[in-house]
């Protein structure tokens, strides 16, 4: 449970500092009661502790009468960095996807901060999904605003998130370039800049350090650390062992679109009888009698 | 509302930095009456040749609503689904239907500003021709209320088809296909001017280019027909436009490619 719980935006103190992301900076609640009142974003005090969290429920989709999530259930808390670990089809992507809200499950339900309906959940989503998609005739102070105005953003308060953004990201000076030409680091950290703009409770990310270089996958997960020190969600989707041991809390196996397996690394590792997580995921995905 | 017209803010500031897109636009609007210009320098002074001029001026003018936005169209929907940037538009809690309305606006937009200047081209090449529009000025303006609507028209078809192709080039596939609607449906009533009964002037588009005809040959306007062809014209955009928000639903839009 993090004591940060309830702030009408727990993120946008990351966004405000940007010392959190290349720097040290160690988090208290007083820096950033400090940083929420120099932004002048408002507390909710009302907001009842622990409210903010994914959960799916029995979540079914298919496509064209192939069934690509079957039954999947699980629940991402809170200031908690969630991996969910599957191989390529296993239905990462699709569930993803139903939590942000583009896509519409068969049946069950997906709940973000205890909202159902797919545009409320998107409110407090921020997403980086497989689809970088930037608008390349647009800058990136542009093509953030164009995102922080769908949002809803007050114009006086966009400009100086958008500033901070790019602070943050390390965009100075690429930030009035047209991104058209942008290698994949410099589309990443705009994409990011674009799913953060609105100080989002819960992080969602499909895959992030594809193709990405060494820096910048370091940097991104400095980043994750940081979003959920200050408590909030972290969901993202790797089949890439390493990287899910590198940061995530807990771990959610999928295969054949349901989750066969939930707890932290060691717990996984613990309920296979291996001692690696490969060799756990092998085990809980792929029982001996079938590979 | 608001992000309706952000969304379509956005898309007339990206349609207008794509400048061969726009000078193909300008392209298309003008060629009209560049053609007819020379035409009218041959036919001078032979007989029936305002006619003829004026059958050819119909046609182009109503080819001009629906190429004036069609790059747009094709780039707004399609262009974003191969760019994959559609589907992180679709994660900021529009609803779909303002995406489709924002869209149509900024194509509407382009197209309205192609029929404008394929209007005042030919308005030039009138006055160079000594061809004199003898209608009156209500007369004009009520048949602009029906001319210009079929912009609108036009970009509901157009984005719809967008929404329903998979990539740039099967819209501009199917696109280049639509233009030839207005074209053949113009080229019938000029050849076959007969074939037209009085119910066709409250048809989209053949009333359009009826009404144009009249105008410029000065048989007269009637307060009734413009007004009940703008209506039904907007109303067909409307119907068009909630077909394309219903296409926007459907899980194809992401998973299409």
């Amino acid at each position: 449970m993090s004591p940060l719980r309830g702030w009408s935006s727990v993120a946008s103190g990351f966004v405000f500092f940007p010392s959190l992301f290349f720097g040290s900076a160690g988090v208290t609640s007083t820096t950033f009661s400090a940083l929420h009142f120099f932004v002048r974003i408002p507390l909710q005090p009302g907001l009842p502790i622990h409210t903010a969290m994914i959960k799916t429920n029995n979540l079914r989709k298919s496509f064209q009468g192939r069934q690509v999530v079957r039954g999947l259930s699980f629940e991402a808390p809170d200031g908690a960095i969630t991996g969910l670990l599957g191989a390529n089809g296993a239905g990462k992507t699709t569930t993803l996807r139903m939590i942000c809200g583009v896509l519409q499950a068969d049946s069950g339900y997906v709940t973000v901060d205890e909202a159902m309906d797919s545009i409320d959940r998107q409110h407090s989503v921020g997403a980086l999904l497989d689809h970088i998609g930037l608008y390349s005739r647009l800058t990136v102070r542009e093509n953030l605003a164009y995102f922080g105005r769908l949002r809803g953003m007050r114009p006086e308060s966009l400009d100086q998130r958008i500033n901070s953004v790019i602070s943050v990201l390390g965009l100075e000076a690429i930030a009035d370039r047209r991104t058209a030409g942008f290698s994949q680091g410099e589309r990443m950290r705009t994409a990011l800049g674009r799913a953060l703009l609105h100080s989002p409770k819960n992080f969602v990310l499909d895959e992030p350090t594809n193709g990405l270089d060494i820096p910048t996958i370091r940097s991104l997960r400095e980043l994750l650390r940081k979003l959920r020190d200050v408590g909030t969600c972290v969901v993202f989707s790797s089949h890439v062992l390493d990287e899910v041991r590198a940061l995530c809390d807990r771990v959610s196996v999928i295969a054949k679109g349901t989750i066969v397996a939930q707890g932290s690394p060691e717990e996984l590792c613990s309920l296979a009888g291996t001692d690696s997580l490969e060799d756990a995921f092998i085990e809980l995905t792929c029982p001996a009698e079938v590979c | 509302m608001n992000q309706i017209l952000t969304i379509a803010r956005k898309e007339i500031v990206d349609g207008l930095r794509d400048s061969r897109s726009v000078a193909a636009s300008l392209a298309y609007a003008l060629m009209g009456p560049v053609v007819v210009g020379l035409v009218s320098m041959t036919v001078h002074g032979k007989k029936d040749s305002e006619a003829v001029l004026t059958g050819m001026m119909a046609i182009f003018t109503l080819v001009s609503a629906f190429v004036g936005g069609m790059n747009v169209a094709m780039d707004t929907v399609a262009g974003e689904r191969e760019r994959k940037s559609l589907l992180p538009l679709l994660m900021n809690a529009v609803p779909r239907a303002n995406v489709v309305l924002g869209k149509w606006l900024a194509v509407s937009f382009f197209a309205m500003g192609g029929l404008v200047i394929n209007v005042l081209g030919f308005l030039v090449v009138c006055e160079s021709a000594g061809m004199h529009v003898t209608a009156s000025s209500r007369e004009l303006f009520l048949g602009a209320c029906g001319l210009f609507t079929l912009p609108f028209l036009a970009s509901a078809i157009q984005l719809c088809i967008s929404t329903i192709s998979r990539g740039v080039k099967e819209a501009q596939t199917y696109l280049s296909l639509v233009t030839f609607v207005p074209m053949g449906m113009g080229m019938f009533l000029v050849f076959c001017p007969a074939a037209a009964r009085t119910w066709c002037r409250f048809l989209p588009l053949v009333g359009q280019q009826l009404q144009f005809e009249a105008l410029m040959n000065g048989s007269g306007v009637s307060f009734l027909q413009p007004v009940v062809l703008g209506y039904l014209t907007l109303a067909l955009a409307a119907l068009v436009l909630l077909v394309a928000a219903n296409r926007l639903q459907r899980d194809e839009i992401i998973y299409g490619n």
